[in-house]
């Protein structure tokens, strides 16, 4: 792991060829010269990558009759804007799936760079006896996959009475998860131990210190951190379709499947504002990564997902 | 131990609690629990019944559709990861040439990772409806294309071809990690007369490999808990050609309650992980290249 931690990007640098330097490096080396083959590869598979995007765009862009008949192109050629406004007036209720996801991820987010950020201070700083131990096994349940404690956690949930509440699908959040601990234990390690000695000299408590000297420091790290937490939470699908079943209850990632999955046999689902549904669920994950990959740079990190899919 | 010292300890699992609680109450517990579970039949309303190791028995010796399953299961991890991790690579290499627009492409080829998997699903509903644009272009080739997901032979390569769309996930990585490979070696390469494919087999693949072994393995454990496509787009047919092992367990467990059987299948599942992830370490001496060996 922390190999891979440290092997990973390197701060983001386009090497220029330097025409004005030397006469051996005037020309741009052979692995680094692009031929046209090199853009017509690039553009195409670029193209091909891209179809499936504007064919739902074009999807959400069509009429109901359009739909209806099943006549689709790939590139649009109607522009029914009004169905992006439409989508919240129908009796599909998208507005309340947008605002669950927004009260799940928002609530998920909160929870682990609160407890993310404590826990990971106290095992980089803080001495104890145990502590070793305790993180060798925080090491080991990252490789125990969720669908293990899937069964029992829901019958906890349930004599719980938290089935058709969003409490499943946050409050675990708030006890943090190993992975983010320890890239927060990482984090704090590599920042120099002289900080927090001087303010203990200065009298501050361990908690002052967390909450004053280290917490402003973490701002990358837990921003990252929160950046996976929502990208995670507002997608998942498996955990609202195991605790919701409620139509009001749903988030928008469970509401866009559910609406396909309960249209009449005879009628089609309305798979343009189905479509809808899926560019407001991608949106928010574009503008995400658009504001946070400076942050996900910084982390290092952004990979340790790459290809799950 | 000093009074500081004990005040130290002391905050640090003040501190640490939030995941001692959350590791005993949400993953301990539930192991331990699901251990038990595993050996009952038990549909969550009536108090369980302790059959032993039955479920397991039954799984492995009386029960077609797990091994179908697992057996999809390993073909889709089998091609999915190591074809979108080679997708991945070659287009990183592309773009660590001298092109113009790098980020355009870069954007571009990322954007597909982006989205979320259920919109992803219903991306691919359209794409892969018999008459949809995948079937459209094939018949510019005047190939036939086949109905993607209602066919049994071609399910899995639908499956796996919504998988090697986000492939660009790895390019962004690798072509991070491609700007990081000192240019001497290049330099000295080209000296030495190394064409561009001998220098990127001898230079940009082994200086990636720790990188690509660290994909590979996240790959295959995320593809064996492959759940939200399949569950969506196939239900696990025509015919359980397209049932894998985490939508059976989801299956057992949530439409049928055989919180046991589940269970039990939840254990074989871990297990089959284990042993991946173990021979992919064992593999990993002969092909993974750590600079640190090097003297």
């Amino acid at each position: 792991m922390a190999t891979v931690i440290s092997a990973a990007a390197p701060p983001q640098q386009e090497p220029q060829p330097g025409p004005e330097r030397t006469p051996s490096r005037d020309r741009v080396m052979g692995v680094f010269r692009a031929t046209p083959f090199t853009y017509a590869t690039l553009i195409i598979v670029s193209a091909v990558l891209c179809v499936p995007l504007v064919f739902v765009v074009s999807i959400a862009l069509s009429s109901d009759q359009t739909v209806n008949a099943n006549t689709f192109t790939i590139l649009p050629r109607e522009f029914h804007w009004d169905n992006f406004t439409r989508v919240f007036s129908t009796d599909l209720p998208m507005q309340r799936f947008l605002l669950n996801s927004v009260i799940i991820s928002t609530g998920a987010v909160i929870g682990q760079m609160l407890s993310s950020g404590l826990v990971g201070y106290a095992f980089a700083r803080l001495r104890a006896p145990g502590k070793n131990a305790l993180f060798i096994i925080v090491l080991a349940t990252m490789m125990i996959p969720a669908q293990i404690t899937m069964i029992p956690q829901f019958i906890l949930f349930k004599e719980l009475g938290w089935v058709n509440t969003f409490l499943p699908l946050i409050v675990p959040n708030f006890f943090s998860n190993a992975f983010n601990v320890f890239l927060v234990r990482q984090f704090v390690s590599r920042l120099p131990s002289e900080i927090d000695e001087a303010a203990m000299v200065d009298g501050l408590g361990f908690f002052g210190i967390y909450r004053r000297i280290m917490l402003p420091m973490l701002s990358p790290v837990l921003i990252a951190i929160g950046i996976f937490t929502l990208t995670a939470t507002w997608g998942d699908f498996m955990g609202p379709l195991i605790y919701l079943n409620d139509e009001t209850k749903m988030p928008l990632a469970l509401g866009v499947q559910y609406i396909t999955s309960t249209s009449q046999a005879l009628q089609a689902p309305p798979w343009n504002l189905v479509m809808v549904g899926s560019i407001l669920l991608t949106l928010p994950m574009i503008l995400v990564y658009y504001l946070g990959q400076r942050y996900l740079y910084e982390m290092d990190i952004s990979g340790g997902s790459a290809g799950v899919k | 131990m000093s009074k500081l010292r004990r005040r130290e300890a002391l905050w640090f699992y003040l501190f640490a609690s939030p995941w001692i609680i959350g590791f005993v109450v949400f993953l301990l517990g539930p192991m331990i629990a699901s251990v038990y579970i595993s050996l009952t039949d038990w549909d969550s309303f009536t108090p369980p019944k302790f059959v032993g190791l039955e479920n397991y028995t039954r799984l492995l010796t009386e029960d077609p559709v797990f091994w179908k399953a697992l057996w999809n299961t390993f073909f889709y991890a089998a091609i999915s990861v190591p074809l979108g991790l080679g997708i991945g690579l070659w287009l990183a290499n592309l773009l660590n040439k001298q092109v113009r627009l790098r980020k355009v492409f870069r954007t571009l080829i990322y954007l597909p990772t982006l989205v979320p998997l259920v919109a992803t699903a219903m991306i691919f509903k359209m794409v892969l409806a018999p008459s949809g644009p995948l079937n459209d272009v094939l018949g510019v080739f005047s190939i036939p294309g086949p109905s993607w997901l209602l066919e049994s032979i071609w399910v899995k390569p639908a499956l796996i071809l919504l998988s090697v769309w986000g492939a660009g996930g790895a390019t962004v990585l690798l072509l991070a990690a491609m700007k990081g490979i000192p240019r001497e070696l290049y330099e000295a390469a080209e000296v030495d007369g190394a064409g561009p494919f001998r220098q990127f087999w001898s230079i940009t693949f082994p200086q990636l490999t720790p990188i690509i072994f660290f994909n590979l393995i996240m790959g295959l454990i995320g593809a064996f808990q492959v759940f939200s496509q399949v569950y969506i787009l196939t239900k696990g047919g025509p015919d359980n050609a397209s049932q894998m092992m985490v939508p059976l367990l989801f299956n057992e467990a949530f439409s049928f309650y055989h919180m046991g059987y589940a269970s039990a299948l939840s254990w074989l599942l871990f297990a089959v992980i284990l042993v991946f992830t173990l021979l992919a370490f064992r593999t990993a001496r002969r092909w993974v290249f750590y600079e640190t060996e090097v003297k």
